[in-house]
């Protein structure tokens, strides 16, 4: 039998070890909160909802690029909602197809009017869907700001070029750059870097297309070149046999098509199947993957200029790049992608702003102070500083010229405006 | 029976070689051996398992303490450099006839040094030259006045009326070097028509440098 001292260490040894134990307990349990520390409720809160509504063609030719928009406004609801942007807002998107037809994007914009959720749409675009659109959107005080609009008028008024610049609507906005700039940076391209000299004009006279090829034109011919042939095209058929031989005719070393890419695939293909093996240059409208099918290997060659810095050369896009991926959208985010989810996050900016202002309540003229709001949102955004200038413009005018190399788009040149 | 044997084993006894089995080290199933065995070794076992325990966490808040994050990665120098046209200047003593200059003003932003590797012009027929002369590194955050000097070489083509010319710069840092154009505005292209019409003028051919 063991002896009283014996016993009275064995029960000192036991205390010491049931201490080591709880600290050792404590200890852990401190291991697993620091997680929980910084990740916060994963609770909505049952707070507000907020509406961004979407208008773009998400059915029909130029679905890829609305698509694109589409998925990536919706990404940026979601990092919001995750990240919390907006205290006690849960933000939901609404999109629309307007099938890049005026009067759809019209009925879009009156039923997206009609949700009283509904405080800011990204979209549309096609710059004739936007006239269309603006006055409905003005009229309820309800902000849009468009990824892809790049008529000058929408923001400057019809005299713009006339150097009398009125702004038409206080509630539109553009992550875009314009045609202002995009027609001259690619008339300078075709002339002093891959020295054409004598160009063929080709537009589908919609709003984009004709206004793109008119900026591109005066410039051209300002530099020194020489137009030797224009001619218009229906954007409904596929069957440009007739302008192509005319292009082969005129001895063009180039040929500018103001337009989108269902038409200028084909255009390209049939201009160089007439012989004419000159590039076509375009626009924004035509820098898809669907251009690079449609033109087929003859394409090669072929130049696009498009808004902004390419999105994966800018650190600032890595993040939603690598989301997009993990987010597992089937379509690509395309042109303007990295765009529209800036679009959408100026709208939660300024949601956020008037929010924030309101003691964390939004107020019951939500629509006109999101509107005012937007005027000063300012942050670094995918494609770098978001703002906007007094026209709703966007100050970040950056532009990049691609060519068709290998069945893909590579960048050539890049353009900043500074002015 | 002489000699040394084995004992015959007599009645009621067993003989030695008879093979018994040896008696349980530890009595019980496994588990009541296991409780014997910690009982016998109560504090070893006790202060092993807190030492695991410690050394543990210990591991675990080691290999998850908050790291600094990581510097953000170098923007391509095009994205963190702006070039805003100042306006016209004197043209430098010894420049040739047909030559005229303007300022402008680089800024690279906070960051990694970013070098003027070149500064050119898109028109075939001006050349350029600048004070001062690339390469030359841009202090982050601080505006480097530069004077460009352009020349005519042949009037015949010069963009005498262009709306949105640019300069072409080429650019390095740490991630990369690239070719930027820096399209300098209205006000440049004002001043840029009007220098070139003085200096293709008939009646310039001297004076051209203002």
């Amino acid at each position: 039998m063991p002896g009283k001292g014996l016993l009275i260490v064995r029960q000192r040894s036991l205390i010491a070890i049931t201490a080591a134990l709880a600290a050792g307990a404590l200890t852990l349990t401190a291991c697993g909160s620091r997680d929980e520390d910084g990740g916060g409720s994963d609770s909505n809160g049952g707070g507000t909802t907020v509406v961004i509504g979407v208008d773009a063609p998400l059915t029909g030719d130029l679905s890829a690029l609305g698509l694109g928009i589409k998925n990536s406004v919706d990404l940026a609801a979601k990092t919001a909602n995750k990240e919390k942007t907006v205290d006690g807002v849960t933000f939901k998107v609404e999109a629309l197809d307007d099938q890049a037809q005026p009067s759809s994007g019209q009925q879009n914009a009156t039923k997206l009017v009609a949700d009283k959720d509904v405080l800011g749409v990204v979209g549309p675009l096609n710059s004739s869907v936007a006239e269309s659109m603006q006055k409905v959107f003005d009229d309820a005080k309800l902000v849009e700001v468009s990824p892809a609009n790049t008529n000058p008028a929408l923001t400057q008024g019809t005299k713009w070029n006339g150097g009398e610049k009125a702004r038409p609507y206080k509630s539109y906005f553009r992550t875009a750059t314009t045609d202002a700039i995009q027609g001259p940076f690619a008339a300078q391209y075709v002339f002093n870097d891959a020295k054409k000299k004598s160009v063929y004009v080709i537009d589908d006279k919609k709003t984009y297309g004709a206004g793109l090829a008119a900026t591109f034109t005066e410039e051209f011919k300002k530099l020194g070149g020489k137009v030797v042939g224009t001619q218009h095209i229906d954007p409904d058929t596929k069957d440009f046999s007739a302008v192509a031989t005319q292009v082969k005719s005129s001895g063009a070393d180039v040929v500018y098509y103001g337009g989108e890419y269902p038409q200028a695939g084909p255009l390209s293909k049939q201009i160089k199947a007439a012989g004419a093996k000159i590039p076509l240059v375009g626009g924004d409208g035509i820098y898809s993957a669907d251009f690079i099918k449609l033109a087929g290997a003859s394409g090669t060659g072929d130049l696009a200029t498009s808004v902004g810095a390419p999105v994966e050369d800018l650190p600032s896009a890595k993040e939603f790049v690598s989301a997009y991926k993990a987010a597992g959208y089937k379509e690509a985010y395309e042109a303007y992608g990295g765009y529209s989810y800036d679009s959408a996050w100026a709208i939660i900016e300024a949601v956020k702003k008037v929010v924030e202002d309101n003691d964390g309540k939004l107020p019951d003229d939500a629509r006109a102070k999101v509107t005012e709001a937007m005027q000063g949102v300012t942050f670094d955004g995918v494609t770098g500083k978001v703002a906007f200038d007094e026209f709703g413009d966007a100050t970040n005018k950056q532009l990049t010229v691609y060519s068709v190399e290998g069945g893909t788009w590579k960048p050539v040149k890049s353009g900043t405006y500074e002015g | 029976m002489s000699g040394v044997g084995p004992v015959e084993p007599g009645e009621g006894t067993h003989a030695w070689d008879t093979v018994e089995p040896a008696p349980p080290l530890l009595p019980g199933t496994p588990r009541e051996r296991l409780r014997s065995l910690y009982a016998r070794h109560r504090r070893a076992a006790l202060a092993s398992a807190t030492a695991v325990a410690l050394v543990a966490c210990g591991s675990y808040l080691f290999a998850t303490r908050p790291h600094d994050p990581p510097p953000p990665e170098a923007p391509n120098p095009s994205q963190a450099v702006s070039i805003t046209y100042l306006g016209q200047e004197g043209t430098p003593a010894g420049a040739p006839s047909r030559s005229f200059s303007f300022a402008v003003k680089v800024t690279a932003q906070d960051g990694p040094t970013i070098t003027v590797v070149r500064i050119s012009q898109p028109y075939a027929s001006l050349s350029l030259t600048s004070v001062p002369r690339p390469p030359f590194r841009t202090k982050p955050g601080f505006g480097h006045k530069i004077v460009v000097t352009m020349h005519v070489t042949e009037c015949a083509n010069v963009p005498s009326n262009a709306a949105l010319p640019f300069l072409d710069v080429t650019l390095r840092n740490t991630r990369a070097i690239e070719d930027h154009s820096f399209i300098l505005g209205e006000r440049y292209a004002h001043d840029l028509s009007g220098a070139l019409q003085v200096a293709c003028s008939n009646d310039s051919r001297s004076s051209p440098k203002r």
